[in-house]
C-alpha cells in the first residue's frame, strides 16, 4: 500500500519533470538549430549536411555590413545604458525611499516604455522627429542622437524595476544612523545605500544593455540612411534567405549574450533579478 | 519628528532625483504618442501625403474593411492561443525551476533567460532551418516514413504560432517561477498531509497563491503576442499579416495617418483586453 503510494508519487514527479524538460527543450531548440546550421559545409540549409566547416565564421569577419551593425549596436547599448543609469538610478532610489505626491504615477511613467508596443513606440517617435525637424530645423530625423534617446527609454524601465526591487528590503535606519554619525548625504549614499543597491544596478545595466542591443521594432523607424544595427541587418538578411553565414552571425550574438549572462550571474542571482 | 521628515523627503530632493528620467520619458514617449494620436485623425492624400483635419475616417476604414478586420482578429486569436499554450507549458517548468535544489539551477535559469536577449530574428532563423522543405523536420519525417513528400511548414500560420510561443514562453516561465519561489513549500506539504490529491492541492493551494504571477505572466505574454513583429514577418511570409507588420507596412507606403490609426487600435486593444483579463481573473479569485 505504502509502496504503491510512493510509486505513484515518483511517477508524478517524473511526469512533472518530463513536462518541464519539454518546455525547456522548446525554448532552447531554435538556438540549437541555428548553431548547428552555422557549421554546415554547404550553403543551402538542406538536411543532412554534407559535412562541417568553420569557413562561415571566417567569412563574416569580412562582411562589413554585419561588423558595422555589431559595432553600432554595441556603441548604442553602452551609451544608452550609461545615460539610462545616470537618470534612472536616482529616480529608482527616490521612488523606493520617499513618499512624495505622484510617486505611483512617476513609477508607472518610467515603466511605460516596456508596456507600449515597440512598433507604436517607433512610429510615435518617428512622427515626433519629423514634426520637430519641420518646426525647429534641427536635423533630428535619423540622427544618432534621436536613436540614442529612443534606446535610453528602453533601458530605463529595467533599471528602475531592478533597483527598486533591490531596495525593497533595505533598512532606512542605516542611512539615518550614518547621518547621525556625521556623514554627509553623498557619503551616506556612497558608503551605505550604493553597496546595497549594487546588485540591482548591475542587473539593471545588463538587462538595459541587452534590451537595447537586441531592440528591433522601435529601431526600424529610427535608423538613418547608411546606419544599421545588428538585429536589423539580421532581419533584412533573413527576409532574403537563411544560410550558414547568417547562422554564424547569430551564434556570435548568442555567445556574447551568454557571456554577459554568466558575468552578471556572479554579481546577482539571475533567478532573483527577472 | 526628524526621521519622519526624512522618510517623507523634501519635495525638492525627490523631484530633482526623479526629474531627469521623468522629463526624458515625457518628451521621448508621452508627447510622441499624443502626436501619433493626432496624426491618426488626419487624412492621407497620394499627392500631399497628409491633410490636416479631424476625422474618424481612418478608424472607420479599418473597422469596415474585411481585410483589416481579418488581420485584427488573426492577431487577437494568435496572441490568445499562444498565451494559453505558454501558460500550460510554462507552469511545470516554472514549478520545477522554483523548487529544484540542483547545483545547476543557475545554468537552467540562464538557459531560459538567454533566448530572450538573443533577439527574435535569430530565433526565427533557428525555426527556418527546421521548417524548410529540405529542413531537418521535413527530411526526418520522410526518413521515418511518416510523410511521403516534403512537409512545408515555412510561411504557414502553424509556423508563426510555434515561433511566437517559443519567443514568449521564457517570459511566462520567469514570471511564474519568481512567484512560486515565494510560496512556502510547507503550504503544499500541509495540503498533502491533510490528504489532498495532487490536483486538489494544485487547484486549492498552488493556483490561488500563484495567481498574481499567473495574471502578470498572462498579461505580459499576451502583449508580446499581440505586438509580435519579427516572427510573423520571417515565419509567416508576405501573405500572413498581423497588426505590427501592418503598421510598419503603412508607414513604408507613406500613409502615416492610417498607420497611426492602426498603431493606436493595436495599443488600445492590447491594453483594454489586458485590463479586462486582469479584472476577470481577480474577480474569480474572490468568488473562488
Amino acid at each position: 500500500m505504502l509502496a504503491r503510494a510512493l510509486d505513484s508519487r515518483r511517477l508524478r514527479r517524473l511526469a512533472l519533470k518530463a513536462a518541464a524538460a519539454v518546455a525547456m527543450l522548446y525554448i532552447v531548440l531554435p538556438l540549437g538549430f541555428v548553431t548547428w546550421l552555422s557549421f554546415y559545409a554547404q550553403e543551402i540549409p538542406s538536411y543532412p549536411p554534407r559535412g562541417y566547416t568553420l569557413d562561415w565564421y571566417v567569412a563574416i569577419m569580412g562582411n562589413e555590413r554585419f561588423i558595422r551593425g555589431l559595432l553600432l549596436s554595441a556603441q548604442l547599448g553602452l551609451i544608452s545604458t550609461a545615460i539610462g543609469l545616470a537618470v534612472a538610478v536616482p529616480a529608482a532610489v527616490a521612488i523606493a525611499h520617499f513618499r512624495f505626491r505622484g510617486r505611483e504615477t512617476i513609477n508607472n511613467l518610467l515603466l511605460l516604455p516596456l508596456m507600449v508596443p515597440g512598433v507604436v513606440l517607433g512610429t510615435a517617435i518617428y512622427v515626433f522627429h519629423v514634426e520637430t525637424e519641420i518646426n525647429t530645423g534641427l536635423p533630428i530625423l535619423g540622427s544618432l542622437g534621436g536613436l540614442v534617446w529612443g534606446h535610453v527609454l528602453v533601458t530605463i524601465p529595467w533599471i528602475v524595476r531592478l533597483v527598486t526591487a533591490s531596495l525593497a528590503g533595505f533598512d532606512r535606519t542605516l542611512e539615518e544612523a550614518a547621518q547621525n554619525l556625521g556623514a554627509t548625504p553623498w557619503t551616506t549614499f556612497r558608503r551605505v545605500t550604493l553597496p546595497s543597491i549594487l546588485p540591482g544596478v548591475v542587473a539593471g545595466a545588463l538587462f538595459g544593455f541587452v534590451s537595447s542591443f537586441g531592440n528591433l521594432e522601435m529601431t526600424l523607424f529610427l535608423v538613418g540612411p547608411g546606419r544599421t544595427t545588428l538585429p536589423i541587418a539580421i532581419l533584412q538578411y533573413l527576409q532574403w534567405k537563411v544560410d550558414p553565414t547568417i547562422a554564424a552571425i547569430s551564434v556570435v550574438q548568442i555567445v556574447l549574450v551568454a557571456v554577459a549572462m554568466l558575468v552578471t550571474d556572479r554579481f546577482v542571482k539571475l533567478s532573483r533579478a527577472v | 519628528m526628524q526621521s519622519d521628515s526624512a522618510r517623507t523627503g523634501s519635495p525638492i530632493t525627490a523631484s530633482s532625483l526623479v526629474g531627469p528620467a521623468a522629463v526624458m520619458t515625457v518628451i521621448g514617449l508621452v508627447l510622441p504618442v499624443l502626436l501619433l494620436l493626432r496624426y491618426s485623425l488626419n487624412l492621407y492624400d497620394p499627392r500631399e501625403l497628409m491633410i490636416e483635419t479631424v476625422s474618424p475616417a481612418n478608424y472607420v476604414k479599418f473597422f469596415t474593411d474585411i481585410y483589416y478586420l481579418d488581420v485584427f482578429f488573426t492577431t487577437v486569436w494568435v496572441a490568445m492561443f499562444c498565451t494559453l499554450v505558454c501558460l500550460i507549458m510554462g507552469f511545470p517548468l516554472a514549478y520545477v525551476l522554483a523548487r529544484t535544489q540542483s547545483r545547476f539551477k543557475n545554468v537552467l535559469i540562464i538557459l531560459v533567460v538567454m533566448p530572450l536577449f538573443v533577439g527574435n530574428a535569430v530565433r526565427a532563423a533557428g525555426w527556418m532551418t527546421l521548417f524548410g522543405s529540405q529542413g531537418f523536420l521535413s527530411i526526418s519525417l520522410m526518413d521515418l516514413g511518416l510523410a511521403s513528400g516534403p512537409t512545408e511548414l515555412m510561411f504557414t500560420t502553424q509556423a508563426v504560432i510555434i515561433g511566437i510561443i517559443a519567443v514568449n514562453l521564457p517570459f511566462m516561465v520567469l514570471t511564474l517561477q519568481s512567484v512560486i519561489e515565494g510560496i512556502d513549500r510547507a503550504m503544499e506539504e500541509a495540503a498533502f498531509s491533510l490528504g489532498a490529491a495532487p490536483m486538489t492541492m494544485f487547484r486549492r493551494v498552488l493556483w490561488p497563491m500563484a495567481l498574481p504571477g499567473i495574471i502578470a505572466g498572462t498579461i505580459l505574454t499576451f502583449i508580446l503576442g499581440m505586438n509580435a513583429y519579427a516572427t510573423p514577418v520571417l515565419l509567416g511570409g508576405p501573405e500572413f499579416k498581423m497588426m505590427a507588420p501592418l503598421v510598419f507596412g503603412q508607414f513604408q507606403l507613406n500613409n502615416w495617418p492610417f498607420g497611426a490609426a492602426v498603431a493606436f487600435i493595436l495599443m488600445t486593444t492590447t491594453l483594454s483586453l489586458t485590463a479586462l483579463a486582469a479584472f476577470w481573473m481577480q474577480k474569480r479569485v474572490r468568488l473562488g
